[in-house]
């Protein structure tokens, strides 16, 4: 069931079949772990990255892959990091800090994401009544992607048909000119969605499935791995 | 017959997060599309095009969600902008001030879009600047955070001049086009 | 339970800007019967199919399954009448078939496992595979996605079920096997449609309607066979073609 936009990764793995809300709760749990954890000694850092190894692990992710995508965040974090260096001692140990803390956070989501459907984290996000409201904006906006990319597909080969050598300028002009008529046509489109909705019984709020039960065993395991990491990070505060 | 209010309510509920579905895609697609063509997404600002356009079109309510909601979605599921470090969430905030303004400018002040669209431009900056200034406590940065902030600006000022074209444009077209999300008694022509 | 499954009494719809598009319609449907809604484009069908769910406002009476539409009914309304569309991706709006199916049961209050078994048998009735809940609708072939669509209406139960333009994009088998899902449907049916052929497959009624009236309501065999009429009112012209011959189309 692969959306458009997703950094799910088709796997069978324990970590896939984990209850999203564990997962959440661990992540959670790891990304306190790493703001709280001391730089110096570094083995609590130390500590968090082979739990995160793990948990990758455990998704089965390839190594290849991950360092791919964490790579992929190699400016945003390394151009702060190597500024930091021209500075003085205090600005190269925030420039450390600064890069080591996001790493790690940046690495827990990209596994959080790579053994978990972007649907099945916005379900769990319309339940709780104060953020209900984003996880059903999101699912609108998923299934809006998925539409839109056909859409923008169909133009991208009417747009080759018609213009195959076409220069940057035009390309912009065009692409500032399709994005303006999807515009439009979206708010004609979300004029006849709006009705389907309420034809289909919508009061105001899209109507939910009853949560399943956490399974105890998964909500152990969520629980355990953010112990860990709050564990280690302790740790190395006390000592 | 006469359709009741709490049904043209519902209606218009339903409509509206439809368009703000369909608006946030394209906020999440646009920078795919910029960076795929080679042009910098913190130049260009292609996110805040259609997000911004959506403030102009939806509640406050909505306008706020979405600011919320669209680079924490592309986040997750393109890895860009990136949570750590806090980028999605400064972008959040941004969003959030300038389509919330907007919506409030233009939607329930009824001012006229050359008033209401430089004044969202300010408020983003404004929240930028004081969002990075909170960040860099945390981070304990040393360097000023008015620099960095002025520094975005600069660097997004392209995106900034394209939405000042851009977004005038898709709204009134999109106006032309569902006259229903005209905001009542208009003050002047965008 | 009422006598008549859909009942509907001059009914008058102009737009904003006064033009007319609905004069003074009035007809009415047996439950289980199935009746087609002729014209050509611009006659006003779409526009009469939106007032009958109530989503225009029409000047008028409509009665479905015994339920006046009135302010307060329109969600009984809508659940006794169900409306596919011409375009189904308007109609499938969530991230997956699933969800799309069993919202409008959830709406309703009807509890998750009851509503996913419901979505289940209704999938098998419209003739879509097992998997098909999981998937995402971008997934589907055309046909997939209208059976999809349609699956979304009809696990609701409805008294009557409107289509509009349904065999639009679908090749000749998949018109055949929307026909036969049709035709097993218990419901009443109104399909606003232009081909007469699948009219006369699935309609023993026609309604015609042209420039906003209601021009017509007769039996449909006879009416196909009278080609003044059909031309009269639209719903064929003649082609002259290379070879010099005159093809109707």
């Amino acid at each position: 069931m692969p959306h458009h936009l997703d950094l799910y990764l088709k796997r069978e793995s324990t970590l896939h079949r984990l209850d999203p809300r564990a997962k959440m709760l661990a992540v959670a749990g790891f990304i306190v772990a790493v703001l709280l954890a001391p730089m110096h000694p570094t083995w609590p850092m130390g500590a968090l990255l082979v739990l995160l190894i793990c948990a990758a692990a455990l998704a089965r992710i390839p190594v290849r892959l991950m360092c791919r995508r964490v790579l992929s965040l190699a400016v945003v974090i390394g151009m702060p990091f190597l500024l930091s260096r021209l500075g003085g001692e205090a600005t190269r140990a925030a420039g450390e800090q600064f890069a080591a803390r996001s790493l790690l956070v940046a690495a827990v989501f990209l596994v959080l994401m790579a053994s978990t459907r972007a649907i099945v984290l916005l379900e769990v996000a319309e339940r709780p009544p104060l953020i209900s409201v984003f996880g059903q904006l999101g699912e609108f906006i998923l299934r809006g992607v998925d539409l839109l990319v056909e859409e923008v597909m169909r133009t991208n080969r009417a747009w080759a048909l018609r213009a195959p050598t076409a220069t940057v300028r035009v390309r912009l002009a065009g692409l500032t000119q399709a994005s303006m008529s999807l515009i439009s046509r979206a708010a004609a489109r979300s004029e006849r969605i709006g009705a389907a909705m309420v034809l289909r019984g919508f009061q105001g709020k899209l109507p939910t499935a009853t949560p399943t039960p956490l399974p105890w065993s998964h909500m152990a395991a969520g629980v355990a791995f953010a112990l860990a990491s709050l564990c280690v990070a302790g740790l190395g505060r006390w000592r | 017959m006469v359709r009741g209010a709490s049904d043209r309510d519902v209606l218009s509920r339903a409509r509206e997060l439809a368009l703000a579905g369909l608006l946030g895609a394209l906020g999440l697609l646009l920078p795919i599309g910029f960076h795929a063509l080679g042009w910098g997404g913190q130049v260009f600002l292609p996110m805040h095009l259609p997000v911004v356009v959506a403030g102009f079109l939806v509640s406050p309510a909505t306008a706020v969600s979405l600011g919320i909601v669209v680079p924490f979605l592309s986040s997750a599921l393109t890895g860009m902008p990136p949570l750590a470090p806090p980028v999605a969430p400064l972008m959040a905030l941004e969003l959030t001030a300038k389509a919330g303004a907007a919506s409030v400018l233009y939607r329930t002040l009824r001012l006229p879009m050359w008033v209401a669209l430089p004044a969202a431009v300010v408020a983003d900056w404004a929240v930028l600047a004081l969002a990075v200034s909170l960040a860099a406590g945390f981070f304990a940065i040393k360097a000023s955070p008015f620099q960095y902030a002025w520094a975005a600006i600069l660097i997004g000022l392209p995106g900034t001049i394209l939405q000042l074209v851009a977004v005038p444009a898709a709204v009134l077209a999109t106006e032309r086009r569902v006259p229903r999300l005209r905001p009542r008694k208009r003050h002047g022509t965008g | 339970m009422a006598l008549t499954a859909l009942e509907a009494t001059h009914l008058s719809y102009s737009y904003a800007d006064g033009a007319s598009a609905l004069r003074q319609i009035s007809f009415s449907i047996a439950h289980g019967e199935r009746v087609a809604l002729l014209g050509p484009n611009g006659a006003g069908k779409s526009t009469l199919l939106w007032c009958l769910v109530g989503v225009l406002r029409a000047e008028g009476t409509i009665a479905v399954g015994g339920t006046v539409l009135r302010p307060g009914t329109e969600a009984e309304i809508r659940t006794k009448l169900g409306l596919a569309f011409a375009e189904p991706e308007d109609q499938l709006f969530m991230p997956t078939v699933k969800r799309d199916v069993t919202f409008g049961l959830l709406a309703a209050g009807v509890s998750s496992q009851e509503a996913t078994q419901a979505a289940e048998q209704t999938i098998r009735n419209v003739g879509l595979p097992e998997g098909t809940l999981e998937r995402a609708a971008h997934e589907l072939s055309s046909g997939e996605r209208r059976r999809a669509a349609l699956a979304s209406i009809l696990v609701m139960n409805p008294v009557v079920l409107a289509l509009d333009e349904p065999t639009n994009s679908l090749d000749a088998r998949g018109r055949a096997s929307l026909a036969g899902i049709l035709l097993q449907l218990p419901c009443a049916q109104l399909i606003a449609t232009h081909d007469l052929e699948f009219a006369r497959a699935l309609c023993a009624r026609a309604l015609v309607l042209m420039n906003g009236e209601l021009v017509a309501d007769t039996p449909m065999a006879a009416f196909l066979e009278d080609t003044n009429s059909l031309q009269r009112y639209g719903l064929i012209a003649s082609l002259r073609t290379d070879d010099g011959q005159t093809r109707v189309l």
